[in-house]
């Protein structure tokens, strides 16, 4: 009989667990106890009873709502953002939000709506931004108008619109983000133009439009903070109806899609002189030629970028940008750093030079007329020089900012930026570095808080290495081996007395000395994971509190209870994808494992290894009877006191048998 | 011992996979090209959706700055879109390589930035480098993720080559 009714359970047990699964898959996901809900891809028609009447955010796309009217939403009184993408909604009934008082942002995209009532958007008293992006509307008196006074954003984009032009009672006053993205507007005239005059720092996106013409002066006396006319051909056109404009940030680039169109040439940015601009944005465009008067007329700008624009080199003494602050020259053909004739530039703070094609050599003092410059990015440069960067960097005294990242091999020596005294931020991932016994590279750096050495294959054995680093607060050595898989009570780390966030994934570690870390008094945050340790390198943390402690992907079996205390102190652990006992050998531990649920992190992935029986579950599922139960006691007691009297009686029997025997 | 094995059987029939919910199956396998000795095949591996795609002068000295047609729906916005290709040949890896087509700083097709939900249409050239193709089956894994690594397109290819 029992092995029928164990089988029965058996069935029962797993035809339950299918139960689950295939309802789970039904659900919304909540994100967010009665306030976020997550509905997406589940074929609902209706919203479904376990969203609450409380809900705020709901993301309801790719469901079936071909309707969709008063009815539809009438009990979630709370909505402020609601995502309806893609739901096959063909009509928009008169007074579908009216109980939406709060709803601020509501996503309409890929719908292909027959019909919008003049009152389908009634009711929400602040609607900030609207999205209606390939809803198959030609013309913006489609949408109902009437409650869009606090509109902020409107996205159109993948259309069919034609024109700009805003219907005549269309709200602008508060207007901030107009996006017309890949639609079919060939032509802007000055009425079109116009009508946006009531919006003051908009935002005007014509990604995507083929412009063909443009009334001159079309954009005359107008005031934009940007506008992106991406992907058009001919930019002649573009300029001569930007005369006598103001633009904060003007995006003229292309796309690997778009025919080459007309090489820009000094005649054609002349007609830029007429138009302030402060950023430009010219992404890969080609050329003519570049000659010290291309742009003379970008007196007043401040950004430029030439991302991608097949540069070989720029001309020396270009004339017009002596203002400029930042500049942009990644994805080009240099063969060597001197070749942007870096004197042309005296005011620059920023320049980023990355992706280089070809191999980036850094030359000597090719920024030395750099004065002012705060950040340089020259990552993903193939850059590779035996001694860096002091000729480099040369005279860049106030460098903050430096990114050498994903580079060729570079040799460090003692004091490698002396030339840069002021760094706080120095980025070297991915480059492998050499430095010799002994050396400290980052020497003097006092002011450097945040250095990123992951996957350098330094030679950590150098007890130097980081020597002179007082201010350094975040230090990044993920994927850096150390020797033999120990780091030691002598190393490296010691002298960082500031760091505050360490990270040593991937180094392959075994063990930490108990006292790796003592200098390191006020970290907050150690990530170990993805290394080989066990329980007994917790003992290096004793004198750290309240950290975020990832120990995540490594060896720990067993913590003994004697390094609990330690765990106790910290803020926030991740034991994820550890060896994990669920033996009573590891009893203290589970208790305590228990109690501070609320510390640990993917708990959901905390599994245990052994015992086989026990292994892949939860470790806060798990509950373990180790020591003597109360019956147990209660047997034994219950046996001891057999025991003793039996041994009263063997013992009077064998007297007696003696005595008889005298 | 019998009825431990009538219970299994009544598990197995009544489990999700035993009974045939139809997520097994998946996608069906297209052609992309198939012309001058060379085979394109793939399927869709995303679970929610299918896509479109052909190849225009398929041959196996591949051109440089190919044509392809390309068709699917959008399941996430993508400011940002990232392609990982790994090729497989009799069961071992020959190349693993990430390229980045639409970032903030760059973003290199006009279709970047486009949204969640939006149907998308691309016939044009892409950047590819022009090889020969030496003879045999190769194993292509293709995947198009935004910056959280969600899944925009995944497709299992197979080029046969003779």
């Amino acid at each position: 009989m029992a092995p029928h009714i164990s089988c029965f359970f058996l069935v029962a047990f797993f035809s339950a667990g299918c139960q689950v699964i295939t309802s789970s898959d039904q659900r919304c996901i909540e994100k967010e106890a009665n306030k976020t809900y997550n509905c997406e891809n589940l074929g609902l028609s209706e919203i479904p009873g376990t969203v609450p009447n409380s809900t705020e955010c709901l993301e309801f796309s790719f469901n079936f709502l071909p309707t969709i009217q008063n009815t539809t939403f009438s009990r979630l009184m709370n909505l402020s953002f609601l995502d309806l993408t893609r739901c096959q909604i063909y009509w928009i009934h008169e007074d579908t939000f009216q109980s939406q008082h709060h709803l601020d942002t509501l996503v309409l995209t890929a719908n292909p709506l027959i019909f919008m009532a003049e009152t389908a958007l009634n009711g929400p008293q602040a609607l900030k931004h609207l999205f209606l992006i390939q809803t198959g509307i030609s013309s913006l008196e489609f949408i109902p108008a009437h409650n869009l006074k606090s509109l902020e954003s409107l996205y159109v984009g993948s259309n069919h619109i034609s024109s700009i032009k805003l219907p005549k009672d269309f709200p602008t006053e508060k207007l901030k983000v107009l996006d017309f993205q890949n639609n079919a507007i060939h032509y802007l005239s000055k009425e079109d133009v116009g009508s946006l005059q009531q919006a003051t720092g908009l935002s005007l996106n014509l990604n995507a439009n083929l412009i063909t013409g443009m009334e001159p002066g079309a954009f005359r006396s107008t005031v934009f903070q940007s506008l992106n006319f991406g992907g058009t051909l001919d930019l002649l056109i573009i300029f001569r109806g930007l005369q006598n404009s103001t633009i904060q940030s003007l995006w003229l680039g292309t796309f690997e899609d778009i025919d080459d169109g007309k090489e820009l040439s000094d005649s054609m940015l002349e007609a830029l002189c007429e138009v302030s601009v402060e950023s430009i944005n010219l992404q890969k465009h080609h050329f003519l030629n570049i000659s010290p008067n291309t742009f003379h007329c970008f007196t007043s700008l401040q950004e430029l970028d030439l991302t991608a624009t097949h540069l070989k080199e720029l001309p020396t003494g270009i004339v017009g940008l002596s203002k400029l602050k930042k500049l942009v020259l990644s994805a080009n053909k240099f063969e060597n750093l001197c070749q942007i004739s870096a004197g042309s530039f005296p005011s620059l703070t920023h320049l980023y030079i990355k992706g280089n094609v070809k191999r980036l050599e850094l030359g000597t003092g090719c920024l030395e007329n750099l004065e002012n410059l705060h950040e340089l990015d020259l990552s993903h440069d193939d850059i590779e020089t035996p001694d860096c960067c002091n000729l480099q960097l040369r005279n860049l005294s106030h460098l903050q900012s430096l990114n050498l990242s994903y580079n060729e091999p570079l040799g460090l020596r003692t004091e490698a930026f002396k030339e840069c005294p002021q760094l706080e931020l120095l980025d070297l991932s991915f480059t492998r570095l050499h430095v010799n016994a002994a050396q400290s590279p980052f020497q003097n750096l006092y002011l450097l808080k945040v250095l990123n050495l992951s996957h350098c294959l330094l030679d950590t054995s150098n007890q130097h290495l980081l020597d002179g680093l007082p201010a350094l607060q975040h230090l990044n050595l993920q994927g850096n081996p150390f020797p033999n898989g120990n780091i030691q009570k002598s190393n490296p780390l010691q002298t960082l007395g500031s760091l505050e966030n360490l990270t040593l994934s991937h180094c392959d570690l075994s063990s930490i000395d108990e006292q790796a870390f003592i200098s390191l008094k006020i970290m907050k945050h150690v990530d170990l994971s993805h290394n080989r340790l066990t329980s007994s390198s917790i003992e290096a943390l004793g004198h750290l509190k309240g950290l975020y402690l990832n120990l995540a992907f490594n060896q720990i079996s067993i913590i003994p209870s004697g390094l609990l205390p330690i765990l106790s102190q910290q803020s926030i652990i991740n034991l994820r994808q550890n060896l994990l006992d669920c033996t009573c050998s590891n009893i203290y531990f589970l208790e305590w494992y228990k109690e501070n649920v609320q510390k640990l992190e993917d708990i959901e992935d905390t599994l245990c290894e052994s015992p086989p029986a026990l292994r892949g579950v939860r470790l806060s599922d798990v509950t373990l009877s180790c020591g003597i139960t109360a019956v147990g006691i209660f047997f034994l007691i219950v046996f001891l006191l057999l025991f003793a009297v039996l041994l009263i009686f063997a013992v009077k029997k064998f007297l007696r048998w003696k005595y008889q025997h005298i | 011992m019998n009825s431990f094995a009538a219970a299994l059987l009544v598990w197995i029939l009544t489990s999700p996979s035993g009974s045939g919910h139809g997520r097994g199956e998946g996608w069906p396998i297209h052609m992309a090209c198939s012309s001058g000795g060379l085979e394109v095949f793939y399927q869709s591996c995303d679970p929610l959706q299918d896509f479109g795609l052909s190849i225009d002068q398929c041959s196996k000295q591949i051109q440089p700055y190919i044509n392809i047609r390309f068709g699917i729906i959008l399941r996430e916005d993508i400011r940002k879109l990232f392609l990982d290709i790994a090729l497989v040949a009799k069961g071992s890896s020959i190349l693993n390589f990430s390229y980045p087509i639409c970032e903030e700083d760059q973003p290199k097709f006009s279709f970047c930035g486009r949204r969640k939900g939006e149907q998308i249409y691309y016939a044009g050239p892409v950047n590819n480098l022009g090889f020969e193709v030496p003879p045999g089956k190769y194993h292509v894994l293709l995947e198009l993720y935004n910056e959280n690594r969600a899944t925009v397109a995944c497709a299992n290819a197979t080029i046969i080559c003779s």
